[in-house]
């Protein structure tokens, strides 16, 4: 993998586009102009940044419930995706999904999902149709820790080992789903060593250190297309906000935050780059108000976008027939 | 051209060896489909002819649901074989949360060309866990569309209609039925989703039926002819879409209506129509909508009790003399 | 398996009929397509066809009301399947098939048919009682203009079910026109006299004494004579019929005249109207009866919007519609709903008559045949083709002077009907 000069302030800029989108989209929630709920990644950008940044566009990605850093990473228009979370008619979706449900197909980005592990049968699926194609693509998805427990990661995992799919399975580690602490919901210590159980590769990485996880990445991307099969990655990182803006978050020490905090994965990165003489001050504030431009630019698309018309409802259901059998 | 006779397993495996050879993104993945062509026999011949497009998979229904997903939303056209359709409970995530939905929630970006075939139904003495049907539950589901052949011909035309939608499609074939033979046209042809076919004529009541209650519906015809009663007998075939179109000519035409399914009855597909009739044709009803399903229990292993609890002739009968008062 | 045959339905309004007679007898053997018996409806007298080959075994009797649909009898394939059918169902008695039955048997004589069952008995309601009826009762009803709480119902819980509506109209109907088919015994009882047939009064032959009863008894009728000439029509006709194409029909001169009176109706529309209670009703459409006679009782097959049509167009329908009443394939629907009737009886060499409306309508118009006569013309006497015209009309509504407008812009048209361009 390149690491040249470019290469790394591009990573940098593209986690801090992460963060401020995230930052941005907590803002807003809480202003009351973002429906329903949503789920930031503020913490795990190393993650998000560090393994899309071994895709190819027309590599295939699913996602969770806590997906914006991994769609941003992967390409997606921020424009279109702050209209989505505002339920605009420009938005990805035209304002069907909101931020759980949200797709950019000419990414290959699949789509985020309301559903824990939801997006893993999907991703094997995926890696079946690559192989039935005969092309290099892969399939790779992100899913949490709590999603490890559900069935599902089991079967998607051991078919796509079976079959040598072309597929990666990156869970990233925050060490709580919601709010049940990962010791609490598994009896071992690593979530990679479960990859042994289906007889792939499995790794632990710190996933506060995003060129730590571009290069494991890059491996288990590099195994896919050779057609060596499926990789199980496990991004240790820490979720910094609450599950959902607006969590309480009674299970968790103030201490425990505060100390994830040191390991700040855009400020870590930051402190790598200046020491590499890649980052100054100035440089990095550049790249914070390019950022805060193209922010407020995807911002005020979101805003002047109208709602959809209450009958825009009915549109998208079938491809070959109008709505429900009656509508 | 005469038609040919052909049984039901018969006629899917032919319409499949015509599609895959039209299309190569059709595939077929579920379990145990190679060493036998099917459990049913259902794919004959096609692991010679189409080696690596019929895929054996593990016991993982939820993964097999998830493949033919993936794969469809990439550029394939899968039918997911769902070994028995009791077990689409260990799939339902995947059909109702994800199938259902995808397309719709992200905005129409994508088509989901998918088949999910599922044999149901009971009469085999395979007692509650491989003798359900369970197409009403995917009705409720706005985003699927449920197809349930009755007659060869039917299996053929609607199963290559169903691989040519680029919507999910659940397809119910009663494994009662896999033998039954019947006509089938030498030609190619295609059964649109959504048209319901009048297979016998008849003015004094409109049975309105699919799948195994077909079967049910013809024989109660036979003999309520001999009481003078001409029974219309409409094979819905498609439940969603559903051909509301030919049912409200039927019942403008016979002023009473009976609902023939192996479901059970309450929240069966019978219920679900009946609501429509009542709301749409209420003025053409001469006589309250009957619903002629399984009692409410699971399907009991024991012969004499599968025979009760399942929905029979003479049910059918007996609602057709309630309502024509006669 | 045995072949059923069924009452066709002919028509929207259609839903029953009765059986006239068996064509073939019992058990006699029958091609397909073979008449098999005659059926009637209030419009139409109908022959049913065999639908297939075999041996004949009737079950309904004649003289009983059929409904649509309803199986009246069955082609056996084979003498075995016959004996099976015999054995589950008796023939019809009244099925011996006159064609075919051996002359030297005595038939025995022809019993009347069966009155119709009797109309439903009055409900028997508590003041204030709901009447409980299916949907599509009430909705008949509404259509039908019957008063439920008049209707008993034979549903379960004396629910009033599609069935007692239609009972209950036809009782009505026959209550409304009462004395109109009840022309009571008045054959006089004599030595010298003895019954050669007694034919009864029934279908077709019911609806037309009824209809010629109300027209004649409830109408002021007045009928004006004239004549004109055919040679302006005749020279029309021949302009079509010898240019004709490949498959059409000669156009004959009832679709000039069919013409000409909807272009004359056109001009004076109280002349297409009907007297309904205290109103008169003049129609918007023009749909002019054309009266044929096949020998199965008259009937009056229409011509729709007579006045928006072409000569040419109403020559085809004309043609159309003869074919399928001689061959009783017309269905009621084209027999309902006129404005206006043209009688010709020129081809039995008639002048001028009387004809008598076509009730409810208000005005006829007879044709008489064409003959060639002396008449003056520039001077010379010449041979000239010369037509009678009759039009009867309601004088209660038609003053003379309108009809004789009306007759006189009819024998314009017909003279030269390049008026009608």
């Amino acid at each position: 993998m390149p690491d040249d000069k470019k290469t790394l302030l591009e990573l940098y800029r593209k986690m801090v586009a992460v963060r401020q989108f995230e930052t941005m989209a907590g803002e807003h929630f809480a202003a009351g102009e973002i429906p329903g709920f949503i789920h930031l990644s503020i913490g795990q950008e190393a993650s998000s940044v560090g393994v899309c940044s071994c895709l190819r566009k027309d590599d295939y990605v699913v996602t969770t419930h806590r997906g914006h850093g991994h769609m941003i990473a992967k390409g997606a228009d921020l424009k279109r995706m702050t209209a989505e979370l505002f339920g605009k008619r420009d938005g990805y979706c035209k304002g069907k999904g909101g931020s759980m449900h949200i797709a950019d197909f000419s990414i290959g980005f699949l789509g985020a999902n309301g559903v824990v592990a939801g997006g893993l049968p999907i991703i094997t699926g995926a890696g079946l149709s690559i192989k039935l194609r005969k092309t290099d693509q892969v399939a790779l998805a992100f899913f949490g820790d709590g999603a490890c427990n559900r069935g599902p990661v089991h079967e998607a995992m051991n078919m796509a080992a079976i079959w040598k799919l072309p597929v990666i399975f990156v869970v990233e580690n925050n060490q709580y789903a919601s709010t049940t602490p990962m010791e609490y919901s598994c009896a071992i210590g690593d979530l990679c060593t479960r990859a042994a159980g289906y007889g792939m590769p499995g790794e632990k990485v710190d996933g506060n250190d995003v060129l730590a996880v571009r290069k494991a990445a890059a491996t288990a991307v590099e195994r896919a297309r050779a057609g060596e099969g499926p990789t199980l990655l496990e991004n240790a990182t820490y979720r910094m906000k609450g599950h959902f803006e607006g969590d309480p978050q009674k299970y968790r020490k103030t201490e425990e935050v505060e100390s994830w905090g040191e390991k700040d994965p855009v400020e870590r990165f930051a402190r790598v780059l200046t020491k590499k003489k890649i980052l100054t001050k100035k440089l990095a504030a550049s790249i914070l108000k390019e950022v805060h431009s193209e922010l407020d630019e995807a911002l005020a698309f979101a805003q002047d976008s109208p709602f959809p018309a209450p009958e825009d409802a009915m549109n998208d259901l079938y491809s070959t027939m109008e709505g429900g059998s009656h509508a | 051209m005469p038609d040919r006779i052909l049984s039901s397993s018969a006629a899917l495996a032919e319409a499949l060896h015509e599609e895959m050879e039209r299309d190569e993104t059709i595939f077929i993945v579920g379990e145990d489909l190679v060493a036998h062509a099917g459990i049913f026999g259902q794919f004959k011949g096609i692991p010679e002819k189409f080696p690596g497009r019929i895929i054996d998979t593990p016991i993982s229904e939820t993964c097999i649901a998830g493949c033919g997903l993936g794969a469809a939303m990439t550029g394939m056209r899968p039918l997911v074989d769902f070994h028995f359709s009791d077990f689409v409970t260990c799939g339902m995530d995947e059909l109702c949360n994800q199938a259902a939905k995808i397309r719709y929630m992200f905005g129409g970006q994508v088509k989901l060309p998918m088949v999910v075939w599922c044999p149901d139904g009971a009469g085999l003495r395979a007692a509650a866990q491989h003798s359900q049907s369970l197409e009403s539950w995917f009705v409720h589901m706005p985003g699927l569309k449920v197809v349930i052949p009755s007659e060869p011909a039917d299996v053929k035309g609607l199963i290559k209609a169903a691989i040519r939608d680029d919507d999910p499609v659940m397809f119910f074939q009663h494994k009662k039925l896999f033998a039954k033979e019947g006509p089938v046209p030498e030609e190619e042809y295609v059964i649109p989703l959504g048209q319901a076919a009048v297979k016998r004529e008849g003015k004094d009541v409109s049975l309105l039926c699919y799948g195994s209650g077909y079967y049910l519906c013809v024989e109660a015809a036979e003999k309520l002819a001999g009481d003078g009663i001409e029974a219309e007998v409409v094979d819905l075939r498609t439940l969603k879409p559903l051909d509301m179109d030919t049912v409200a000519v039927s019942i403008q035409k016979t002023h009473r209506a009976v609902v023939v399914h192996e479901a059970c009855r309450t929240g069966g597909f019978g219920s679900e129509l009946a609501a429509r009739i009542q709301d749409e044709l209420f003025d053409e009803l001469d006589a309250p909508v009957k619903r002629v399903g399984a009692k409410d229990f699971p399907i009991p292993f024991s012969p004499p009790m599968e025979d009760f609890v399942l929905p029979n002739v003479s049910d059918v009968l007996k609602a057709v003399h309630a309502v024509t008062y006669r | 398996m045995p072949t059923e045959i069924k009452i066709p339905k002919l028509g929207l309004t259609m839903t029953e009929a009765i059986l006239v007679e068996w064509s073939v007898g019992a058990g006699k053997a029958i091609a397909v397509d073979q008449i098999v018996c005659v059926i009637e409806t209030d419009k139409v007298s109908l022959e049913v066809q065999s639908p297939a080959e075999g041996f004949m075994h009737p079950v309904a009797e004649a003289g009983s009301r059929v409904a649509v649909g309803e199986v009246i009898g069955y082609v056996a394939e084979d003498e075995a399947a016959l004996a099976e059918l015999q054995a589950r169902e008796p023939a019809a008695a009244s099925a011996t098939g006159k064609a075919a039955a051996p002359a030297t048997a005595p038939e025995p004589p022809e019993k009347a048919p069966e009155p119709p069952p009797s109309p439903a008995v009055k409900p028997d309601r508590r003041p204030g009682e709901r009447i409980v009826a299916t949907p599509a009762a009430r909705k008949r009803s509404r259509e039908l203009g019957v008063d439920l709480a008049e209707v008993a119902g034979s549903g379960p819980g004396g629910r009033i079910v599609l069935a007692d509506v239609a009972t209950a109209a036809e009782a009505a109907e026959d209550e409304r026109y009462e004395g109109m088919y009840d022309f009571g015994s008045v054959a006089p009882e004599s030595e010298m006299l003895t019954v050669e047939e007694t034919v009864p009064i029934r279908g077709i032959r019911k609806i037309i004494s009824r209809n010629m009863k109300l027209s004649l008894s409830s109408q002021a009728q007045l009928t004006l004579h004239t004549e004109a000439s055919a040679r302006g029509m005749r020279e029309t006709r021949a302009l079509f019929n010898t240019r004709l194409e490949e498959g059409q029909v000669p156009v004959p001169y009832n679709a000039i005249l069919v013409k000409a009176a909807a272009a004359a109706l056109r001009q004076h529309p109280r002349l297409n109207a009907v007297v309904d209670g205290r109103d008169i009703k003049i129609w918007k459409e023009i749909h002019i009866g054309m009266a044929m006679d096949f020998g199965r009782g008259l009937i009056v097959p229409k011509i729709r919007n007579a006045d928006a049509k072409s000569i040419r167009v109403i020559a085809d329908e004309l043609g159309d519609l003869v074919e399928r009443a001689q061959n009783q394939k017309l269905v009621p629907d084209e027999l309902q709903g006129g404005t206006f009737t043209i009688t010709n009886l020129g081809s039995w060499d008639i002048d001028g008559f009387t004809p008598i409306n076509n009730f409810p309508e208000s005005a006829i118009l007879g044709v008489g045949r064409i003959v060639d006569k002396p008449w003056v013309r520039e001077g010379a006497v010449v041979a000239e083709p010369r037509m009678a015209l009759s039009l009867t009309f309601d004088h209660r509504i038609i003053d003379g002077a309108l009809g004789a407008r009306f007759l006189k812009t009819l024998k314009d048209r017909i003279e030269d009907t390049r008026l009608m361009l």
